[in-house]
């Protein structure tokens, strides 16, 4: 007759099994409390483990363009303080010309302010940062600007020339000295304008290109994040002191050269709204960047805060865990050598 | 009645006892060992006092079927979990540190870093090494799917011939038995060896056992094939020599009859046998088909475009054997993963320039989208980053939704492997669960309990003083009378 619900291997199984289900778990859980995440995200996410793997490359890539966010933006203000020389050059030379139209000043003054200017300008045009020359638009390899007083310089030649299939003498010609005010200022505007504002700007005078560097600011916003030295404020700027450098050191009577100072100080004028309007759109980028990047920290933080809620733990359950586990064992432990105490043998 | 039939009753008790002292003692002996099933002289009547009829043995046909069934689903169930565990560890790496989601990740950032520095020929080399990393990523994880598939299908040969070596001492066996059992013998030993026999041949295959006359079994497998019936069914496999994307290895037959693959993270696989098919085939396959999908997004997302739209599109950085054709869009390539490279155009380390990635045309004149060749031109670069993250067709007979970008592709793969590893870890523990739950219950139910059978023995040891204080009080009597007569 059998009357036994329970063999003893029965007896002796079942606390062996548990032992190992908990001595498994306590290696986990181990592991889990010194790493603060869970042992093994896959199993413990299944289906959504994507999302964490997802979740923690974007929180680098959006770091990524933190860091790339804040080179624009020191690009953007090196630019920045550039077109603020540009500016004050811009108004100083407005002044010292207003005065030498109304005033009777010594043209060679005159010619020594704007040589002065042109020479700045060029040294302002041509800084670079990082080796990226900040005004040659994409070109950031080549120095945007050329020397005008260099010897050989397309941009004089081109004047020069000009002025010769103009009036069918040379500048540099006594008889550039017939010249009048009202021819003078004609030659200017038809003929000297369109070799700065056209086409002639980038073979005379700059390498620059007019296509800026695009930068990508967040994951869908893409911006300029440069200027160009090919905009319309540096031209005007160029042209109005290139044709008092040039210009005075001919031989032209005093009324021509004072439709040279009125065109110049016209076009210097013209400059400085420009190469302001250049600055406050410039300024406006930098916020934009320096506003993705706030946001983009914001996301970095909620991602982290993501990441986190799937697959962090809480230290402390963990660790209750663990001890209450232990405790458990102990508890095993003893029972083992209880049951094996525990025999009909030891009382016969 | 006679005193001397009192003697004789004595002495068949003591006989009676030292036999059932026996059973009492092979039961002891036996108590740890899991196959055997507890024993128990039955006695029976008779007129000069009991007899000993027979030695029974404990069975419990339901929780032994119970038993054997939870034995074949968690051995498939534990075989598809180490395949996985095995899978996850060989293609996805440590943390997920090889798998291709982090490496396009890697190479996404680099190519960040590399628009807002495109003058910077370091940077360039540097996304050039991403690219690299994750062409490495794809070649690599394809390797060892193919090679973990080789891997089963030598492990399915292996079972195979484990099985049929089993299949042969079951024979044995099984025909001990019915010889036994026509001649009356006992052939209690020989079940046993035969129920711990079924019980490994369960491990490879879910078997159902049909008793027929003369304890003969007949074995039939789940899906209806004959296994054994008085000779075993040979169990046959054709190993494949090799392994490629896209192929498929030879099945396992059962007389004939071919064994169906484990479908489901839970698998509906009964024995090692099917679980290892759904490894070798369905799983690996699956994985080796979304990283074919991978390597097919990139080449496309890389491909070169002509700025003025007459010349079709071209492999570009990542390229492959049909260069300079892109693969068709939206259609699986079987091995892309293995065959994708970085084009020897990019590549500084076999004359190729990495700034090709900044200015295009790697692929002639035409295809050149930085026409002014300036060093900080970044739109082209950008344009790839920006087409990583747009959606485009993905095949979905490699088990993902059909639209989706690039990007998020990677970590999709990632999510189907992980869902099924997650189902088939629970799984596995459940039906662990229910197979130490079985076990014990079967145990219980045929084991043996030391305490019981030492109670049976001091039963045993009083009817054996009982039956020798009978024959002294008989011999005694005897003696009386002897006495009286002397």
């Amino acid at each position: 007759m059998k009357t036994s619900f329970v063999s003893s291997q029965g007896i002796a199984d079942s606390v062996r099994s548990h032992l190992m289900r908990m001595q498994a778990e306590i290696t986990k859980l181990e592991k889990e409390v010194v790493s603060g995440r869970v042992a093994d995200s896959g199993l413990a996410l299944g289906a959504r483990t994507g999302q964490s793997v997802s979740l923690e490359r974007d929180i680098d890539r959006l770091g990524g363009i933190v860091d790339s966010n804040a080179l624009a933006s020191s690009r953007l203000s090196a630019t920045q303080s550039g077109l603020e020389s540009l500016t004050e050059l811009a108004q100083n030379f407005l002044k010292t010309m207003t005065a030498a139209v109304s005033d009777a000043v010594d043209p060679s003054i005159s010619k020594s302010e704007a040589a002065t200017l042109v020479t700045t300008m060029t040294g302002v045009l041509n800084s670079n940062l990082n080796g990226e020359n900040l005004f040659a638009g994409v070109n950031t390899d080549v120095v945007p600007i050329n020397d005008f007083f260099a010897t050989g310089s397309p941009a004089q030649a081109a004047m020069a020339n000009a002025f010769q299939t103009y009036f069918g003498f040379a500048y540099t010609d006594p008889a550039a000295n017939t010249v009048d005010a009202t021819q003078m200022g004609d030659f200017l505007t038809n003929v000297i304008e369109p070799q700065f504002m056209g086409a002639d700007w980038t073979t005379n005078w700059s390498n620059a290109t007019d296509e800026t560097i695009t930068a990508r600011i967040s994951l869908t916003e893409s911006t300029s994040a440069s200027v160009s030295a090919n905009v319309d404020g540096v031209r005007q700027l160029a042209m109005a002191g290139a044709t008092v450098a040039f210009f005075f050191g001919g031989n032209l009577n005093s009324d021509a050269q004072n439709a040279v100072l009125k065109f110049a100080t016209s076009k210097a004028g013209e400059a400085n709204a420009n190469i302001a309007l250049v600055a406050s759109q410039t300024g406006i980028i930098e916020q934009r960047i320096s506003d993705a990047s706030d946001r983009l920290q914001k996301q970095i933080d909620i991602f982290k805060g993501k990441v986190s809620n799937l697959v962090e733990i809480d230290p402390y359950e963990a660790s209750t865990r663990v001890s209450t586990l232990l405790s458990q064992i102990e508890t095993a432990y003893t029972l083992t050598n209880r049951l094996r105490q525990l025999s009909l043998v030891n009382y016969l | 009645m006679s005193l001397s039939s009192a003697l004789s009753i004595a002495q068949s008790a003591l006989l009676n006892t030292s036999r059932q002292t026996t059973v009492v003692s092979r039961n002891l002996s036996e108590a740890s060992n899991t196959d055997y099933s507890r024993r128990s002289a039955v006695l029976v009547s008779s007129d000069n006092g009991a007899r000993v009829v027979s030695i029974t043995r404990a069975t419990n046909e339901v929780l032994f079927r119970q038993n054997l069934s939870a034995l074949s689903s968690y051995s498939a169930q534990s075989t598809l979990t180490d395949g996985l565990d095995t899978l996850s560890v060989d293609v996805y790496g440590a943390e997920y540190s090889t798998s291709p989601a982090t490496a396009i990740g890697q190479f996404q950032e680099a190519l960040q870093t590399y628009s807002a520095n495109p003058s910077n020929s370091n940077v360039a080399e540097s996304t050039l090494e991403a690219a690299r990393q994750v062409v490495n990523v794809l070649n690599a994880g394809s390797d060892a799917i193919q090679s973990f598939r080789s891997d089963t299908d030598r492990s399915i040969l292996s079972a195979v011939g484990e099985l049929n070596s089993l299949l042969a001492d079951f024979k044995k066996v099984n025909d001990e038995v019915v010889a036994g059992t026509r001649v009356g013998r006992d052939v209690n030993d020989a079940l046993d060896q035969r129920d711990g026999l079924l019980k490994k041949i369960s491990e490879y295959l879910p078997v159902s056992a049909i008793q027929r006359s003369d304890n003969d079994l007949m074995l039939v497998t789940t899906s209806g094939a004959t296994l054994f019936e008085t000779v075993p069914r040979e169990v046959t496999f054709t190993p494949s020599t090799g392994f490629s994307p896209g192929s498929t290895g030879n099945g396992i037959y059962v007389d004939g009859v071919p064994i169906a693959a484990g479908t489901g993270g839970n698998t509906s696989a009964g024995g090692k046998l099917s679980a290892m098919l759904q490894l070798r085939d369905t799983v690996s396959a699956g994985m080796q088909a979304q990283l074919d999908e991978i390597a097919r997004g990139l080449i496309t997302s890389f491909a070169e475009k002509d700025p003025s739209g007459v010349q079709p599109d071209a492999a570009g950085l990542f390229t492959w054997p049909g260069a300079p054709a892109v693969p068709a869009a939206g259609t699986l390539v079987d091995g892309l993963a293995q065959m994708i490279s970085i084009n020897a155009a990019f590549d500084s380390t076999k004359g190729g320039d990495p700034k090709l990635l900044r200015d295009g045309g790697a692929n002639g004149a035409a295809y050149v989208s930085n026409t002014s060749g300036g060093a900080a031109y970044s739109d082209l670069l950008l344009g790839y980053a920006q087409r990583m993250e747009q959606p485009m067709a993905f095949d979905s007979a490699a088990g993902i939704q059909a639209s989706i970008s690039l990007s998020n592709y990677s970590t999709e793969t990632i999510s189907w492997f992980e869902g099924v590893r997650q189902d088939s870890s629970r799984a596995a523990e459940s039906k662990s669960a229910l197979l130490s739950r079985t076990q014990e219950a079967l145990s219980n139910a045929t084991g043996v309990n030391i305490d019981e059978e030492m109670t049976l023995m001091l039963d045993l040891e009083h009817t054996y003083q009982a039956s020798a204080r009978l024959m002294r009080t008989v011999d005694d009597m005897l003696a009386s009378l002897l006495n009286a007569l002397g």
